[in-house]
């Protein structure tokens, strides 16, 4: 309907460190333990919602909001826009496969960012006080039957901090019968002090083997009876075709494995490192199992939160809904947008501590007539606060017109039933960490709707901050104990867009680091 | 929203004010759970803003907004309510909107709203927007305000429109109200009454442009047409976060030059469900 004026002003892909900066509008007051920066990773993508973009390939800017505190006080954000074969972009045939795309996860030391996509590419490191790239870790040579590689988000943390963990392997193409398979499954230790690193290979355990889900979002370290481990969260994502589609078209998809919990135990000795299961979690029967946040302090086991998803967060948006519409029919419809979940979700709870093991989970649907008991649609944020006595969860909500039929087929019977589903808003919530219950608060003030999913709690001895980010949105500040009263929040035009392109979909993570 | 109880006269509304007090708070006492008090459910809503026609000025210190709404609704009285910072300014301009709409469109050759062919088919086919006037203009500081006037006037709501409500009020907005109606009403979702609102204009503080937030589903259209006007003293790179550009000029306004970015389309409503499906309601008890 109307010509895309800015779409005809041919703007230049990104070069390498592109940057921009400016300041954001505060309106109430940014908290003295607020003094550092919040970072997030962002999908950027054309405003003409027609043009097909796999949403896992979008352009990623990186956006770094340093805080300084007062009364308003003041946030300056500074966007970097990331190459995707930074730093040797020029001369590269156009390739669907890319070194790095990193618009998912944030893993973040005192001065040091490594940043990392929801399903493929390798971690970017970036310098946090020049806010520009240093290397990309890939430690695996991609070759022309596995020309990408996969890598977890969401690293471990030694219980010291200085040791990050994380997995990595290559993607081999799709062939006939076959889906997409992890190959050379390997274990990344990085020594965030030295640099230096240690690899080892994976072997997956005997009962869950199989090489299509063989995909890990987040990874945690927790130490018993002296010895080290980490856990992988198998999300058992299955890709059909490893290259974006050329022409979207409606496909079968083959739906996903139940999640699994692989566990690894660090053995300096070896180069190759055998996993095993965690008992318990495959029977939970959850999809997607994606997000945590662990208590290993006891040094005993660990208290570990995640969510399972409910979504095939492999697929996208493209064809026609689950009402049969066509995407024309539907103007909040993104071609090649983050996939709607099929039905709502579940946070676990799993302690494994002094040799007992008990697993809790929390999962509701959303009942309009009592939103005080809040939901699990879509669940994507973990984090306990500076107590460890509660824990913060976000929930994106469902938006029922975007589900595809396609891949609403392949999970039959769990699809909510369309006929009754309305759209659900997003919510965060706290919970109170021992029970896994909501932390019901008679004055509401244990959860907030409408708001954006990533979020970071900043503070400590308890006193705790929860802060929100949606660049349409910008940021709010809400006193971890009420969340009907935000503390400040800030706004620019300028987080919105650029030029012709908007950050779609919301940025899913937020970290904080101290300055 | 529609209002199924728009005037009340003597003591009847001194009874019907204190049933909704004491209904807002039971929901209150109960967490703000509708299944407590289950007819603040709303009734079958069809009323949506349909087209929009704005001016966003920012002069580097504050934000002012004029425009004009297409109102579409099922019924024959209605309100509008929209959230504003605690410290603007809002108030009915009618002429000076219509002025400056003109001088603009009048400057780069634009036909406002016209240009955009939905807007030219939704009067083609529903006729042409009529003259409405707003009245009885009040703020609400807190959501049991806002839910007792819906009470009050028999319009309801929904948990999960309040919710977002509540979350302005939470960022020190204000909600400004007015009612308006029309003299043909309809009784049709498919032929719903066309209304143009009066010029309306908002100013606040504010060192950086701030958009409008996406409007909610009203039942009636699941996008709304519009067409937003950004003047800047400088010139800007800033662009829309939902519509394309689609001019760039320079204009003067009142005896003041402005860069002008326009920019138009169809922009979706929040909360959209799917065809066939009813609107939010309390929860069905188990048999």
């Amino acid at each position: 309907m109307n010509d895309w004026l800015e779409l005809e002003a041919e703007i230049a892909p990104p070069t390498p460190v592109e940057t921009s900066r400016f300041d954001l509008y505060v309106r109430g007051e940014i908290p003295s333990s607020l003094a550092g920066s919040l970072i997030v990773a962002t999908s950027r993508r054309h405003k003409n919602r027609s043009l097909f973009s796999r949403w896992h390939d979008s352009q990623a800017d990186l956006l770094k909001l340093d805080l300084f505190p007062g009364r308003p006080g003041r946030v300056s954000a500074t966007f970097l826009a990331v190459d995707q074969n930074w730093p040797s972009s020029n001369g590269h045939e156009p390739s669907p496969f890319y070194a790095t795309q990193p618009n998912h996860g944030l893993n973040c030391s005192p001065d040091t960012v490594w940043a990392t996509n929801l399903l493929f590419g390798a971690p970017l490191e970036v310098d946090l006080a020049s806010w520009r790239p240093r290397r990309i870790l890939r430690y695996l040579e991609p070759t022309s039957d596995s020309p990408q590689v996969t890598s977890t988000s969401h690293f471990a943390w030694s219980l010291d901090g200085r040791y990050t963990y994380f997995h990595q392997s290559l993607l081999e193409r799709e062939s006939e019968g076959r889906q997409v398979r992890a190959a050379a499954l390997t274990l990344i230790e990085l020594d965030t002090i030295t640099g230096s690193e240690r690899t080892w290979r994976i072997i997956p355990p005997a009962d869950d083997a199989s090489a299509e889900g063989a995909n890990f979002h987040s990874a945690f370290y927790y130490e018993e009876g002296g010895r080290q481990f980490v856990g992988l969260l198998r999300t058992g994502v299955v890709l059909e075709t490893l290259a974006p589609h050329q022409v979207p078209t409606e496909h079968l998809v083959t739906p996903m494995e139940p999640s699994t919990i692989w566990i690894i135990e660090i053995q300096r000795d070896q180069d190759a490192l055998h996993a095993f299961l965690l008992p318990g979690v495959r029977a939970l029967g959850g999809f997607a199992l994606s997000h945590l946040d662990v208590d290993a302090s006891s040094r005993d086991g660990f208290v570990l939160f995640a969510n399972c998803k409910q979504a095939d967060v492999a697929e996208e948006t493209h064809g026609k809904n689950l009402y049969g519409e066509s995407p024309e029919e539907v103007p909040e419809h993104y071609s090649g947008m983050n996939i709607e979940p099929f039905n709502f979700g579940q946070v676990i709870r799993y302690s494994r501590q002094g040799g007992k093991t008990s697993i809790d989970s929390f999962s509701r649907p959303y009942l309009p007539g009592k939103t005080s008991l809040g939901h699990s649609w879509l669940p994507i944020n973990v984090q306990l606060d500076s107590s460890k006595e509660r824990l913060f969860c976000s929930f994106n909500g469902f938006r029922p017109r975007l589900l595809p039929r396609h891949v609403a087929e392949a999970y039959k019977d769990l699809v909510a039933d369309v006929s009754q589903i309305r759209y659900v808003p997003p919510l965060l919530m706290r919970f109170n960490a021992t029970s896994l219950e909501p932390d019901t608060d008679p004055k509401r003030r244990h959860l907030s709707y409408a708001e954006p999913v990533a979020f970071a709690l900043v503070g400590d001895s308890g006193n705790d901050y929860v802060c929100t980010f949606a660049p349409d949105v910008g940021l709010r500040i809400y006193d971890a104990n009420d969340l009907t009263t935000m503390v400040g929040y800030a706004v620019a035009a300028e987080l919105m867009t650029y030029r012709d392109s908007h950050y779609r979909p919301m940025p899913a993570h937020m970290a904080f680091v101290p300055r | 929203m529609a209002l199924n109880r728009p005037t009340v006269s003597g003591p009847e509304f001194a009874k019907i004010v204190a049933s909704a007090s004491a209904k807002v708070e039971k929901l209150e006492a109960n967490n703000w759970d509708f299944d407590s008090v289950p007819e603040i459910f709303a009734r079958k809503q069809h009323a949506d803003v349909l087209a929009k026609e704005a001016i966003h000025l920012h002069d580097g210190r504050t934000m002012t907004r004029l425009g004009r709404l297409v109102l579409g609704g099922v019924g024959t009285h209605f309100n509008l309510m929209g959230s504003i910072p605690s410290d603007a300014t809002f108030k009915v301009a009618t002429e000076y909107t219509d002025h400056a709409l003109k001088q603009i469109n009048q400057q780069v050759g634009h036909e406002g709203l016209y240009d955009v062919p939905e807007y030219r088919q939704i009067e083609k086919k529903f006729g042409q927007a009529e003259q409405v006037e707003f009245s009885n203009y009040g703020l609400f500081y807190r959501a049991k305000d806002l839910v007792q006037w819906l009470l009050i006037h028999d319009a309801g709501c929904f948990p999960s429109t309040l919710e977002t409500i509540v979350r302005r009020f939470a960022m020190g907005n204000v909600v400004q109200n007015n009612m308006y109606s029309t003299k043909h009403p309809s009784k049709d979702p498919k032929k719903p009454s066309l209304m143009r609102s009066p010029g309306l204009l908002v100013q606040f503080p504010s060192k950086v442009v701030e958009w409008m937030e996406q409007p909610i589903y009203g039942g009636l259209v699941d996008a709304t047409i519009k067409v937003e006007h950004l003047l800047t003293i400088k010139p800007t790179n800033i662009s829309h976060p939902y519509l394309p550009l689609v001019l760039e000029s320079k204009v003067r306004l009142v005896g003041d030059d402005y860069y002008l970015r326009t920019y138009s389309g169809l922009s979706p409503k929040e909360a959209l469900r799917g065809p066939g499906v009813s609107q939010e309601a309390p929860t069905k008890k188990k048999r």
